[in-house]
């Protein structure tokens, strides 16, 4: 399949110059500064951007508080069936927007189209929750009272999304936030502002079509000058969620906190797969070597280390070497499908790249394959590494660290699987955790509250690639967030409990004596 | 022109020089691929930097862009005092 660039840009409603801000289907001129979008895959401009002014984000603030107001009345299902619209829409641009994330972000095309099929699942799931939103009926202590939970819209949910996932993610929390009579403003990462345009740019004809209120799914295009300390402190905004790295997620954290708003934090992982003497060692590699490599090392739930029992370490070394081997050649554009391995996001990524492989070694780890920046035809952009595996010990200063790129850490424990537990959780970061077993003790141990300690366990399987059935997130420095599935979707209401008297007394709770 | 209030996300798109000054100074601006969020002078005093010293790496880092200095081609002396006067604590 040859994918052409400028045909996915025009059937996109792309141009050379693209407003930035945007309450639904109306687009705003604003005087904001204009950035260029380049792409990871061959450095060249894709297009350029009009970002958004502090007064256009108090303008779009307002549009939303308004919105909301409307929002809140339509019948839960009826917001789901414009979610299913979405659906539907992502569902026509999948091959375009799949591609232009490929190319903005420098993800393979088969990952591109599986991002944007997460955004299809999620809305799909989210039609079926609109039905769901349920309470509680409790028992009251009081004679004739009833006793119960409901769930209301929460208001405005700041959704602030990253690079590796441009637009997923804001689908993972604006088709639940949709759903529950939330409104959404959406501040994509500056690196792939396109992606996030031409998202709005598919949802706009869903919403005008269906006189959704202007104001309910609202883009701005801005740098963190502009939507930045001030999006996370604005007190109209009661739930911020924050896609990023655990430096941007403890900031959020403190902003938002600050004020008693709340936040939804999915931060960086430093996630391991254990490979036991009892493990299918063929299905373990193979699987751990998607985790390490796909996406270039660039998912939140990459595969960061190995940790190998010391009678199979050899064997699991030697299989995962080889298979980096294979991979030698499938490095290059992620827009031709022979590739497998695109290039990082830019040169700074690929300076902390370099700078890890340097580290691990300075601390007494060894190499034992690839570690150097790509030169040479079909390489110009300058972002394009050969995957490195490294030996290392857990306790490296650098592999306590997340690095953003496709670096693995191979570590060796000896005797029990507890053991390998404990070198796991010893990091950080609590995201995604995988073991490779056929063991059922092992299996259970790891799974056990005195097992993994992230918010991702995983039998048989790898790290990354999660479902959108279930909830995602992480503990510890990940923040403790969960989007997605199972019952994420109660974070974008607030909880109330009703109490309803209908007798002819007023008895107090306690048993209180108040006669007046 | 950069000042001590820029932010780092406008210094590293704007001044892209700076992330490897930086980072030799033990201010790391890209984390998870992203830039970290808040301004230049809230990144050194995180790392304790004392207010002289971040006009010195405000000074230094128009000189690098200014004259298209590459990071290197700072005096090494400059380098050194940069840490001499970085306090401990603060």
């Amino acid at each position: 399949m040859t994918i052409n660039i400028q045909t996915v840009l025009k059937n996109l409603g792309l141009s050379e110059t693209n407003q930035g801000v945007s309450t639904g289907a109306e687009w705003f001129d604003t005087d904001g500064k204009i950035n260029t979008s380049s792409s990871p895959v061959d450095g060249k401009v894709i297009a350029s951007v009009k970002t958004a002014t502090l007064e256009d984000y108090e303008k779009v603030v307002q549009k939303a508080q308004e919105a909301f107001k409307e929002w809140r009345m339509v019948p839960a299902p009826q917001r789901g069936e414009i979610v299913r619209l979405i659906g539907n829409a992502l569902r026509d641009a999948k091959d375009d927007l799949g591609a232009l994330v490929s190319y903005e972000m420098g993800k393979i095309f088969q990952e591109g189209l599986g991002e944007v099929q997460e955004m299809i699942d999620i809305c799909d799931f989210a039609v079926g929750q609109s039905r769901l939103i349920n309470g509680v009926a409790l028992q009251s202590e009081r004679p004739l009272h009833r006793l119960s939970e409901q769930y209301q819209p929460l208001g405005i949910v700041g959704i602030v999304t990253s690079y590796n996932f441009p637009v997923a993610v804001w689908a993972w929390n604006s088709a639940l936030a949709a759903i529950a009579g939330d409104v959404v403003i959406w501040k994509p990462s500056s690196k792939t502002p396109l992606t996030a345009i031409a998202t709005q740019k598919i949802i706009q004809k869903v919403l005008r079509d269906n006189n959704v209120p202007e104001g309910v799914f609202n883009l701005v295009v801005g740098r963190s000058s502009v939507m930045g300390d001030n999006f996370l402190g604005d007190k109209r905004i009661p739930l911020i969620s924050v896609t990023g790295s655990t430096a941007v997620g403890r900031r959020a954290g403190r902003i938002v906190g600050d004020r008693l708003g709340r936040s939804l934090l999915e931060l960086g992982g430093n996630n391991a797969v254990i490979i036991t003497p009892n493990a299918d060692i063929p299905m373990a590699v193979m699987s751990t070597v998607f985790g390490t490599v796909g996406t270039a090392g660039q998912r939140c739930t990459s595969t960061r280390r190995v940790i190998v029992h010391a009678d199979v370490y050899d064997q699991v070394r030697d299989a995962f070497v080889g298979a980096y081997d294979k991979l030698k050649d499938k490095i290059g554009s992620p827009l031709d499908e022979k590739f497998l391995v695109g290039p990082l996001i830019d040169e700074h990524s690929v300076a902390l790249f370099e700078e890890a492989v340097s580290k691990v070694q300075q601390e007494g780890g060894k190499v034992l394959f690839g570690g150097q920046k790509l030169e040479g035809a079909g390489f110009e952009s300058g972002n394009y590494v050969m995957p490195c595996i490294a030996e290392a010990q857990n306790h490296f200063e650098i592999v306590q660290e997340e690095t953003f790129a496709p670096i693995v850490y191979l570590i060796k424990y000896d005797g029990d699987v507890q053991n390998a537990i404990d070198i796991q959780n010893d990091v950080p970061q609590g995201l995604s955790s995988a073991i490779f077993t056929l063991n059922m003790r092992e299996a259970e141990a790891f799974i056990s509250q005195s097992g993994s300690d992230c918010g991702i366990a995983n039998v048989n399987l790898g790290t990354s690639g999660a479902e959108i059935g279930g909830a995602f997130g992480g503990e510890k420095d990940t923040g403790g967030g969960r989007e997605s599935g199972s019952d994420a979707w109660k974070v974008y209401m607030r909880r109330q409990t009703n109490t309803i008297n209908y007798g002819a007394d007023l008895p107090l709770a306690q048993g209180i004596k108040f006669d007046i | 022109m950069i000042t001590k209030i820029i932010t780092i996300e406008d210094l590293t798109e704007d001044y892209p020089k700076s992330v490897k000054y930086l980072a030799d100074k033990g201010i790391r601006c890209i984390k998870c691929g992203e830039p970290i969020w808040g301004t230049l002078e809230e990144a050194c005093l995180e790392k304790d930097f004392t207010q002289e010293a971040i006009e010195l790496v405000v000074k230094e880092l128009n000189e690098l862009h200014q004259n298209g200095n590459s990071e290197e081609e700072i005096s090494y002396h400059k380098k050194i005092n940069i840490k001499n006067i970085k306090k401990k604590q603060l």
